[in-house]
Protein backbone atom coordinates (compact mmCIF):
# COMPACT_ATOMS: atom_id res chain seq x y z
CA UNK A 1 0.00 0.00 0.00
CA UNK A 2 2.81 2.58 -0.80
CA UNK A 3 0.71 4.73 -2.88
CA UNK A 4 -2.14 4.63 -0.66
CA UNK A 5 0.39 6.54 1.57
CA UNK A 6 1.62 8.65 -0.85
CA UNK A 7 -2.07 10.07 -1.57
CA UNK A 8 -2.50 10.06 1.92
CA UNK A 9 0.82 12.28 2.42
CA UNK A 10 0.51 14.78 -0.89
CA UNK A 11 -3.55 15.22 0.08
CA UNK A 12 -2.67 16.32 3.73
CA UNK A 13 0.44 18.47 2.43
CA UNK A 14 -1.81 19.61 -0.07
CA UNK A 15 -4.37 20.71 2.13
CA UNK A 16 -2.43 22.11 4.53
CA UNK A 17 -0.78 24.63 1.98
CA UNK A 18 -3.90 25.59 0.69
CA UNK A 19 -5.33 26.27 4.38
CA UNK A 20 -2.42 28.73 4.28
CA UNK A 21 -2.60 30.07 1.59
CA UNK A 22 -2.60 34.02 1.99
CA UNK A 23 -4.31 34.31 -1.38
CA UNK A 24 -7.10 32.70 0.32
CA UNK A 25 -9.06 29.64 -1.28
CA UNK A 26 -11.26 31.60 -4.15
CA UNK A 27 -9.32 30.01 -7.07
CA UNK A 28 -10.35 26.60 -5.82
CA UNK A 29 -14.37 27.41 -5.96
CA UNK A 30 -13.60 27.11 -10.19
CA UNK A 31 -12.46 23.74 -10.15
CA UNK A 32 -14.83 22.67 -7.31
CA UNK A 33 -16.02 18.65 -8.63
CA UNK A 34 -13.18 18.74 -11.26
CA UNK A 35 -10.23 16.13 -11.15
CA UNK A 36 -6.87 16.22 -12.68
CA UNK A 37 -5.20 13.24 -13.17
CA UNK A 38 -1.47 12.86 -13.67
CA UNK A 39 -0.06 9.84 -14.50
CA UNK A 40 4.25 9.77 -14.08
CA UNK A 41 6.19 7.33 -15.60
CA UNK A 42 8.67 7.37 -12.52
CA UNK A 43 5.45 6.31 -10.15
CA UNK A 44 3.95 3.41 -11.81
CA UNK A 45 0.47 4.81 -10.64
CA UNK A 46 -2.00 7.46 -11.33
CA UNK A 47 -1.92 10.31 -8.57
CA UNK A 48 -5.39 11.72 -9.36
CA UNK A 49 -6.38 15.57 -7.53
CA UNK A 50 -10.37 16.02 -6.92
CA UNK A 51 -11.57 19.35 -5.55
CA UNK A 52 -14.73 18.89 -3.88
CA UNK A 53 -16.03 21.99 -1.07
CA UNK A 54 -12.45 23.66 -0.98
CA UNK A 55 -11.02 19.90 -0.29
CA UNK A 56 -8.87 18.30 -2.34
CA UNK A 57 -8.53 14.56 -2.87
CA UNK A 58 -5.82 12.34 -3.62
CA UNK A 59 -6.44 9.15 -4.90
CA UNK A 60 -5.25 6.68 -7.38
CA UNK A 61 -8.64 6.28 -8.89
CA UNK A 62 -8.58 7.35 -12.77
CA UNK A 63 -12.72 6.64 -13.42
CA UNK A 64 -13.70 10.73 -12.67
CA UNK A 65 -10.80 12.48 -14.33
CA UNK A 66 -11.39 15.50 -16.56
CA UNK A 67 -8.25 15.87 -17.72
CA UNK A 68 -4.91 12.52 -17.50
CA UNK A 69 -1.63 14.10 -18.18
CA UNK A 70 0.38 11.28 -18.61
CA UNK A 71 4.64 12.48 -18.17
CA UNK A 72 7.82 12.27 -16.99
CA UNK A 73 9.04 14.01 -13.98
CA UNK A 74 12.42 15.66 -16.21
CA UNK A 75 9.49 16.58 -18.66
CA UNK A 76 7.24 18.74 -16.23
CA UNK A 77 10.20 20.66 -15.22
CA UNK A 78 11.31 21.43 -18.85
CA UNK A 79 7.74 22.16 -18.82
CA UNK A 80 7.46 24.84 -15.79
CA UNK A 81 11.04 26.43 -17.02
CA UNK A 82 10.30 26.94 -21.02
CA UNK A 83 6.43 26.79 -21.39
CA UNK A 84 6.34 24.27 -24.51
CA UNK A 85 3.55 22.52 -24.57
CA UNK A 86 3.17 21.75 -28.39
CA UNK A 87 6.99 20.87 -28.50
CA UNK A 88 6.87 18.06 -25.35
CA UNK A 89 3.58 16.58 -27.09
CA UNK A 90 5.32 16.31 -30.90
CA UNK A 91 8.15 14.87 -29.16
CA UNK A 92 5.49 12.41 -27.07
CA UNK A 93 7.18 13.23 -23.77
CA UNK A 94 3.77 14.85 -22.86
CA UNK A 95 0.39 12.97 -23.54
CA UNK A 96 -2.58 14.97 -22.18
CA UNK A 97 -5.95 13.43 -22.73
CA UNK A 98 -9.38 15.62 -21.22
CA UNK A 99 -9.70 19.59 -20.68
CA UNK A 100 -6.43 20.86 -21.26
CA UNK A 101 -7.82 24.21 -19.32
CA UNK A 102 -8.49 22.16 -16.30
CA UNK A 103 -4.75 21.08 -15.74
CA UNK A 104 -3.88 25.19 -16.36
CA UNK A 105 -6.28 26.04 -13.36
CA UNK A 106 -4.77 23.09 -11.31
CA UNK A 107 -1.18 24.82 -12.29
CA UNK A 108 -2.01 28.21 -11.49
CA UNK A 109 -3.24 27.54 -8.19
CA UNK A 110 0.33 25.31 -7.51
CA UNK A 111 2.44 28.29 -8.62
CA UNK A 112 0.07 31.41 -7.31
CA UNK A 113 0.57 29.69 -3.71
CA UNK A 114 2.06 31.96 -1.28
CA UNK A 115 2.21 30.94 2.26
CA UNK A 116 3.08 33.81 4.75
CA UNK A 117 6.03 31.24 6.69
CA UNK A 118 6.68 33.76 9.29
CA UNK A 119 3.34 35.00 10.19
CA UNK A 120 2.55 30.79 10.75
CA UNK A 121 5.59 29.90 12.74
CA UNK A 122 5.11 33.35 15.09
CA UNK A 123 1.18 31.37 16.19
CA UNK A 124 3.77 28.72 18.05
CA UNK A 125 6.93 29.85 18.80
CA UNK A 126 5.94 33.63 18.97
CA UNK A 127 7.59 36.75 17.31
CA UNK A 128 11.07 37.20 18.85
CA UNK A 129 11.93 33.57 18.34
CA UNK A 130 10.27 33.51 14.93
CA UNK A 131 12.43 36.86 13.72
CA UNK A 132 15.52 35.45 15.04
CA UNK A 133 14.85 32.48 13.30
CA UNK A 134 13.89 34.15 10.06
CA UNK A 135 17.05 35.96 10.67
CA UNK A 136 19.42 33.07 11.08
CA UNK A 137 17.39 31.85 8.03
CA UNK A 138 18.16 34.14 5.87
CA UNK A 139 21.85 35.16 6.65
CA UNK A 140 21.88 31.26 6.29
CA UNK A 141 20.91 31.69 2.90
CA UNK A 142 22.90 34.30 2.10
CA UNK A 143 26.17 32.60 3.44
CA UNK A 144 24.84 29.52 1.19
CA UNK A 145 24.30 31.70 -1.84
CA UNK A 146 27.97 33.80 -1.21
CA UNK A 147 29.55 29.64 -0.96
CA UNK A 148 27.69 28.55 -4.02
CA UNK A 149 28.90 31.93 -5.96
CA UNK A 150 32.35 31.85 -4.79
CA UNK A 151 32.22 28.02 -5.70
CA UNK A 152 30.93 28.96 -9.00
CA UNK A 153 34.12 31.94 -9.01
CA UNK A 154 36.89 29.35 -7.96
CA UNK A 155 36.04 26.87 -10.72
CA UNK A 156 35.23 28.76 -13.62
CA UNK A 157 39.10 30.48 -12.65
CA UNK A 158 40.40 26.70 -12.39
CA UNK A 159 38.90 25.99 -15.86
CA UNK A 160 39.85 28.94 -17.93
CA UNK A 161 43.05 30.09 -16.28
CA UNK A 162 44.57 26.93 -13.91
CA UNK A 163 43.61 23.79 -15.70
CA UNK A 164 46.12 25.21 -19.06
CA UNK A 165 48.73 25.03 -16.77
CA UNK A 166 48.13 21.43 -15.12
CA UNK A 167 50.14 18.67 -16.48
CA UNK A 168 48.46 16.67 -18.75
CA UNK A 169 48.82 12.72 -18.61
CA UNK A 170 50.88 12.33 -21.51
CA UNK A 171 53.14 15.19 -20.83
CA UNK A 172 53.74 12.85 -17.81
CA UNK A 173 54.13 10.21 -20.01
CA UNK A 174 56.50 11.47 -22.45
CA UNK A 175 58.45 13.44 -19.79
CA UNK A 176 58.82 10.18 -18.15
CA UNK A 177 59.99 8.32 -21.25
CA UNK A 178 62.61 11.10 -21.70
CA UNK A 179 63.91 10.24 -17.99
CA UNK A 180 63.49 6.64 -19.09
CA UNK A 181 66.15 7.63 -22.72
CA UNK A 182 68.36 9.68 -20.30
CA UNK A 183 69.01 7.32 -18.15
CA UNK A 184 69.48 4.80 -20.53
CA UNK A 185 72.42 7.03 -22.01
CA UNK A 186 74.14 7.42 -18.81
CA UNK A 187 74.66 3.94 -18.00
CA UNK A 188 75.94 3.92 -21.64
CA UNK A 189 78.03 6.43 -20.89
CA UNK A 190 79.07 4.99 -17.47
CA UNK A 191 79.92 1.40 -19.32
CA UNK A 192 81.83 3.51 -21.56
CA UNK A 193 83.32 5.47 -19.02
CA UNK A 194 84.57 2.16 -16.84
CA UNK A 195 85.86 0.52 -20.15
CA UNK A 196 87.68 3.27 -21.01
CA UNK A 197 89.12 3.80 -17.37
CA UNK A 198 89.88 -0.51 -17.05
CA UNK A 199 92.10 -0.10 -20.59
CA UNK A 200 93.88 2.58 -19.34
CA UNK A 201 94.60 1.06 -16.24
CA UNK A 202 95.80 -1.81 -17.99
CA UNK A 203 97.98 0.12 -20.39
CA UNK A 204 99.32 1.81 -17.13
CA UNK A 205 100.18 -1.61 -15.99
CA UNK A 206 102.12 -2.60 -19.15
CA UNK A 207 104.19 0.82 -19.62
CA UNK B 1 -1.71 -20.78 22.04
CA UNK B 2 -2.48 -21.06 18.50
CA UNK B 3 -3.27 -24.63 18.28
CA UNK B 4 -5.61 -24.13 21.09
CA UNK B 5 -7.47 -21.68 19.50
CA UNK B 6 -7.56 -23.53 16.43
CA UNK B 7 -8.77 -26.45 18.52
CA UNK B 8 -11.53 -23.90 20.00
CA UNK B 9 -12.29 -23.00 16.48
CA UNK B 10 -13.01 -26.17 14.77
CA UNK B 11 -15.51 -26.99 18.13
CA UNK B 12 -17.09 -23.66 17.99
CA UNK B 13 -17.79 -24.74 14.10
CA UNK B 14 -18.85 -28.28 14.44
CA UNK B 15 -21.37 -27.45 17.53
CA UNK B 16 -23.16 -25.24 15.19
CA UNK B 17 -26.67 -25.92 14.12
CA UNK B 18 -29.33 -23.92 12.20
CA UNK B 19 -30.47 -22.47 15.39
CA UNK B 20 -26.92 -21.40 16.63
CA UNK B 21 -24.05 -19.41 15.60
CA UNK B 22 -20.84 -18.03 17.48
CA UNK B 23 -20.02 -15.19 18.94
CA UNK B 24 -16.96 -15.23 19.27
CA UNK B 25 -15.29 -18.53 20.47
CA UNK B 26 -18.69 -19.03 22.44
CA UNK B 27 -22.12 -20.86 20.64
CA UNK B 28 -24.82 -19.00 21.05
CA UNK B 29 -28.55 -18.75 19.83
CA UNK B 30 -28.84 -16.79 16.36
CA UNK B 31 -31.64 -14.59 17.81
CA UNK B 32 -28.98 -13.73 20.89
CA UNK B 33 -25.91 -13.00 18.59
CA UNK B 34 -27.75 -9.52 16.81
CA UNK B 35 -28.30 -8.42 20.81
CA UNK B 36 -24.62 -9.46 22.11
CA UNK B 37 -22.74 -7.72 19.10
CA UNK B 38 -24.80 -4.49 19.97
CA UNK B 39 -24.48 -4.40 23.36
CA UNK B 40 -20.08 -4.62 22.43
CA UNK B 41 -20.78 -1.45 19.87
CA UNK B 42 -23.00 0.41 21.77
CA UNK B 43 -20.14 -0.45 24.55
CA UNK B 44 -17.34 1.07 22.41
CA UNK B 45 -18.78 3.47 19.65
CA UNK B 46 -17.59 6.62 21.41
CA UNK B 47 -13.75 5.35 21.53
CA UNK B 48 -14.24 4.10 18.01
CA UNK B 49 -11.79 5.50 16.17
CA UNK B 50 -9.35 6.14 18.70
CA UNK B 51 -9.00 3.01 19.32
CA UNK B 52 -8.75 1.89 15.68
CA UNK B 53 -6.09 4.58 15.79
CA UNK B 54 -4.03 2.63 18.03
CA UNK B 55 -5.08 -0.87 17.28
CA UNK B 56 -3.63 -0.67 13.57
CA UNK B 57 -1.31 1.62 14.50
CA UNK B 58 -3.30 3.93 11.91
CA UNK B 59 -2.81 1.36 8.93
CA UNK B 60 -6.92 0.81 8.65
CA UNK B 61 -6.87 4.50 7.24
CA UNK B 62 -4.74 3.32 4.22
CA UNK B 63 -6.81 0.01 4.22
CA UNK B 64 -9.64 2.09 3.70
CA UNK B 65 -7.89 4.11 0.85
CA UNK B 66 -7.14 1.11 -0.56
CA UNK B 67 -10.84 0.45 -0.83
CA UNK B 68 -11.80 3.36 -1.99
CA UNK B 69 -9.14 3.27 -4.97
CA UNK B 70 -10.74 -0.34 -5.79
CA UNK B 71 -14.26 0.92 -5.99
CA UNK B 72 -13.86 2.74 -8.80
CA UNK B 73 -16.55 5.31 -7.83
CA UNK B 74 -17.65 7.79 -9.82
CA UNK B 75 -19.49 11.52 -9.92
CA UNK B 76 -22.88 10.86 -9.69
CA UNK B 77 -22.61 7.24 -8.38
CA UNK B 78 -24.89 5.95 -5.39
CA UNK B 79 -22.98 4.43 -2.62
CA UNK B 80 -23.74 1.94 0.15
CA UNK B 81 -21.52 2.12 2.72
CA UNK B 82 -23.00 -0.65 5.29
CA UNK B 83 -22.03 -1.56 8.50
CA UNK B 84 -20.22 1.93 8.14
CA UNK B 85 -19.60 3.06 11.72
CA UNK B 86 -17.91 6.17 12.14
CA UNK B 87 -18.10 6.97 8.86
CA UNK B 88 -14.61 6.72 7.24
CA UNK B 89 -15.44 5.53 3.94
CA UNK B 90 -18.83 7.52 3.67
CA UNK B 91 -16.68 10.74 4.42
CA UNK B 92 -14.50 9.82 1.19
CA UNK B 93 -17.56 8.50 -0.80
CA UNK B 94 -19.67 12.15 -0.20
CA UNK B 95 -16.61 13.73 -1.68
CA UNK B 96 -16.00 11.34 -4.63
CA UNK B 97 -19.60 11.17 -6.00
CA UNK B 98 -20.37 15.12 -5.95
CA UNK B 99 -23.45 16.83 -5.70
CA UNK B 100 -25.46 14.49 -8.31
CA UNK B 101 -24.53 11.21 -5.96
CA UNK B 102 -25.48 9.94 -2.90
CA UNK B 103 -24.15 7.97 -0.15
CA UNK B 104 -25.96 6.07 2.40
CA UNK B 105 -24.54 4.98 5.74
CA UNK B 106 -26.00 2.32 7.17
CA UNK B 107 -24.97 0.35 10.05
CA UNK B 108 -27.20 -1.54 12.56
CA UNK B 109 -26.14 -0.18 15.76
CA UNK B 110 -27.82 3.41 16.75
CA UNK B 111 -24.71 4.23 18.89
CA UNK B 112 -22.34 3.66 15.89
CA UNK B 113 -24.50 5.71 13.17
CA UNK B 114 -24.76 8.75 15.97
CA UNK B 115 -21.27 8.76 16.29
CA UNK B 116 -21.05 8.51 12.60
CA UNK B 117 -23.40 11.00 11.88
CA UNK B 118 -22.07 13.70 13.83
CA UNK B 119 -18.08 13.56 13.06
CA UNK B 120 -19.09 13.99 9.16
CA UNK B 121 -21.71 16.60 10.13
CA UNK B 122 -18.71 18.17 12.09
CA UNK B 123 -16.59 18.04 8.75
CA UNK B 124 -19.25 19.92 6.93
CA UNK B 125 -20.31 16.90 5.17
CA UNK B 126 -24.10 16.77 4.91
CA UNK B 127 -25.62 17.59 1.18
CA UNK B 128 -25.22 14.46 -0.42
CA UNK B 129 -25.20 11.63 2.66
CA UNK B 130 -28.47 9.69 4.23
CA UNK B 131 -28.17 7.49 7.40
CA UNK B 132 -29.99 4.05 7.95
CA UNK B 133 -30.39 2.03 10.76
CA UNK B 134 -30.49 -1.47 8.88
CA UNK B 135 -29.59 -5.13 9.10
CA UNK B 136 -27.36 -6.14 6.74
CA UNK B 137 -29.50 -9.32 6.15
CA UNK B 138 -32.95 -7.65 5.45
CA UNK B 139 -31.27 -4.09 3.42
CA UNK B 140 -34.82 -1.89 3.65
CA UNK B 141 -33.94 -0.78 -0.09
CA UNK B 142 -35.52 -1.81 -3.60
CA UNK B 143 -33.67 -3.96 -5.71
CA UNK B 144 -31.20 -3.21 -8.35
CA UNK B 145 -30.26 0.40 -6.48
CA UNK B 146 -26.65 1.19 -5.73
CA UNK B 147 -23.09 1.17 -8.15
CA UNK B 148 -21.49 0.41 -5.11
CA UNK B 149 -21.87 -1.23 -1.50
CA UNK B 150 -18.82 -1.35 0.57
CA UNK B 151 -19.08 -3.51 3.89
CA UNK B 152 -15.53 -2.93 5.67
CA UNK B 153 -14.91 -4.65 9.26
CA UNK B 154 -18.62 -5.53 10.03
CA UNK B 155 -19.38 -8.75 7.83
CA UNK B 156 -17.81 -10.85 10.77
CA UNK B 157 -20.56 -9.46 12.99
CA UNK B 158 -23.48 -10.10 10.99
CA UNK B 159 -25.17 -13.71 12.21
CA UNK B 160 -26.39 -14.94 8.93
CA UNK B 161 -23.09 -14.14 6.55
CA UNK B 162 -24.69 -15.66 3.10
CA UNK B 163 -28.41 -14.09 3.91
CA UNK B 164 -26.42 -10.71 4.34
CA UNK B 165 -24.17 -11.45 0.77
CA UNK B 166 -27.47 -12.03 -0.96
CA UNK B 167 -29.18 -9.19 0.48
CA UNK B 168 -26.20 -7.04 -0.87
CA UNK B 169 -26.57 -8.77 -4.22
CA UNK B 170 -30.28 -7.90 -4.19
CA UNK B 171 -29.69 -4.15 -3.90
CA UNK B 172 -26.54 -3.84 -6.52
CA UNK B 173 -27.70 -2.53 -9.75
CA UNK B 174 -26.14 -4.74 -12.40
CA UNK B 175 -22.53 -3.64 -13.35
CA UNK B 176 -22.39 -2.63 -9.61
CA UNK B 177 -19.95 -3.98 -7.31
CA UNK B 178 -19.46 -5.20 -3.98
CA UNK B 179 -16.43 -4.60 -1.80
CA UNK B 180 -16.00 -6.37 1.60
CA UNK B 181 -12.87 -5.24 3.54
CA UNK B 182 -12.47 -7.34 6.76
CA UNK B 183 -9.74 -9.24 8.79
CA UNK B 184 -8.63 -12.33 7.43
CA UNK B 185 -5.81 -14.99 7.73
CA UNK B 186 -2.27 -13.74 7.72
CA UNK B 187 -0.33 -15.54 4.94
CA UNK B 188 3.00 -16.44 6.59
CA UNK B 189 3.07 -18.46 9.85
CA UNK B 190 5.28 -16.25 11.64
CA UNK B 191 2.76 -12.91 10.81
CA UNK B 192 0.04 -15.58 11.49
CA UNK B 193 1.63 -16.20 15.72
CA UNK B 194 3.11 -12.55 15.45
CA UNK B 195 -0.69 -11.61 15.22
CA UNK B 196 -2.48 -13.98 17.52
CA UNK B 197 -0.02 -12.64 20.42
CA UNK B 198 -0.81 -9.02 19.63
CA UNK B 199 -4.79 -9.86 19.29
CA UNK B 200 -5.13 -12.32 22.58
CA UNK B 201 -2.44 -10.79 25.20
CA UNK B 202 -2.39 -6.94 23.79
CA UNK B 203 -5.77 -6.02 22.25
CA UNK B 204 -7.76 -6.80 25.14
CA UNK B 205 -5.48 -5.22 27.81
CA UNK B 206 -5.14 -1.66 25.35
CA UNK B 207 -9.45 -2.11 25.21
CA UNK B 208 -9.40 -2.29 28.57
CA UNK B 209 -6.94 0.63 29.22
CA UNK B 210 -8.53 3.37 26.65
CA UNK B 211 -11.97 1.97 26.77
CA UNK B 212 -12.51 0.67 29.76
CA UNK B 213 -13.55 -2.57 28.23
CA UNK B 214 -11.21 -5.46 27.77
CA UNK B 215 -14.11 -7.94 27.05
CA UNK B 216 -14.73 -6.48 24.09
CA UNK B 217 -11.84 -6.29 22.40
CA UNK B 218 -11.59 -10.17 23.09
CA UNK B 219 -14.68 -10.23 21.46
CA UNK B 220 -12.70 -8.61 18.56
CA UNK B 221 -9.96 -10.81 18.51
CA UNK B 222 -12.11 -14.06 18.47
CA UNK B 223 -14.52 -13.31 15.72
CA UNK B 224 -11.58 -12.22 13.76
CA UNK B 225 -10.70 -15.86 14.58
CA UNK B 226 -14.03 -17.04 13.44
CA UNK B 227 -14.47 -14.95 10.37
CA UNK B 228 -13.93 -17.01 6.86
CA UNK B 229 -10.70 -16.99 5.33
CA UNK B 230 -10.22 -15.68 2.01
CA UNK B 231 -11.11 -18.77 -0.32
CA UNK B 232 -14.52 -19.71 1.92
CA UNK B 233 -15.80 -15.62 1.84
CA UNK B 234 -14.78 -15.58 -2.16
CA UNK B 235 -16.46 -18.82 -2.17
CA UNK B 236 -19.34 -17.80 -0.22
CA UNK B 237 -19.72 -14.35 -2.40
CA UNK B 238 -20.06 -16.85 -5.45
CA UNK B 239 -22.75 -18.76 -3.73
CA UNK B 240 -24.67 -15.53 -3.12
CA UNK B 241 -24.64 -14.78 -6.89
CA UNK B 242 -21.82 -12.40 -7.42
CA UNK B 243 -19.11 -12.82 -10.48
CA UNK B 244 -15.55 -11.99 -11.12
CA UNK B 245 -14.77 -12.61 -7.68
CA UNK B 246 -11.43 -11.92 -6.16
CA UNK B 247 -9.59 -10.89 -2.99
CA UNK B 248 -6.13 -8.87 -2.24
CA UNK B 249 -4.37 -9.73 0.60
CA UNK B 250 -3.27 -6.49 2.55
CA UNK B 251 -0.45 -5.99 5.20
CA UNK B 252 0.38 -9.96 4.84
CA UNK B 253 -3.88 -11.38 5.16
CA UNK B 254 -4.43 -9.85 8.03
CA UNK B 255 -6.79 -7.87 6.14
CA UNK B 256 -8.59 -8.64 2.84
CA UNK B 257 -10.12 -6.97 0.10
CA UNK B 258 -12.92 -8.92 -1.32
CA UNK B 259 -14.48 -7.56 -4.48
CA UNK B 260 -17.55 -9.23 -6.73
CA UNK B 261 -19.52 -7.49 -9.60
CA UNK B 262 -23.81 -8.40 -10.34
CA UNK B 263 -24.39 -8.71 -13.71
Amino acid sequence: MPQQALCSVIEIAVNQALALNIHGMKSLTVLDQKTFTIQLSELGFPLSFSVNENKVLVTSLTERSDCTVNTSVQTLLALKKQQQITELIKQEKLDVQGDLKVAQQFANIAESLEIDWQSELAKHIGDIPTYKLSQFGSNLIKKFTFATQQIQADASEWLVHEKRLVVTASQINHFSQQVNTLTSHTNDITERIEKLSSAIAIKTTIT
Amino acid sequence: MADQQDNLQENVSKSHNDSTTHFGYQTVDKNEKESKVASVFHSVAAQYDVMNDLMSFGIHRLWKRFTIDASGVRPGNKVLDLAGGTGDLTAKFSQLVGREGKVILADINSSMLNVGRDKLRDKGLVQNIEYVQANAQYLPFEDNTFDIVTIAFGLRNVTDKDMALRSIFRVLKPGGRLLVLEFSKPEHEVISKAYDFYSFNILPKMGELVAKDGDSYQYLAESIRMHPDQETLKGMMDNAGFEQTSFKNLTGGVVALHKGYKF
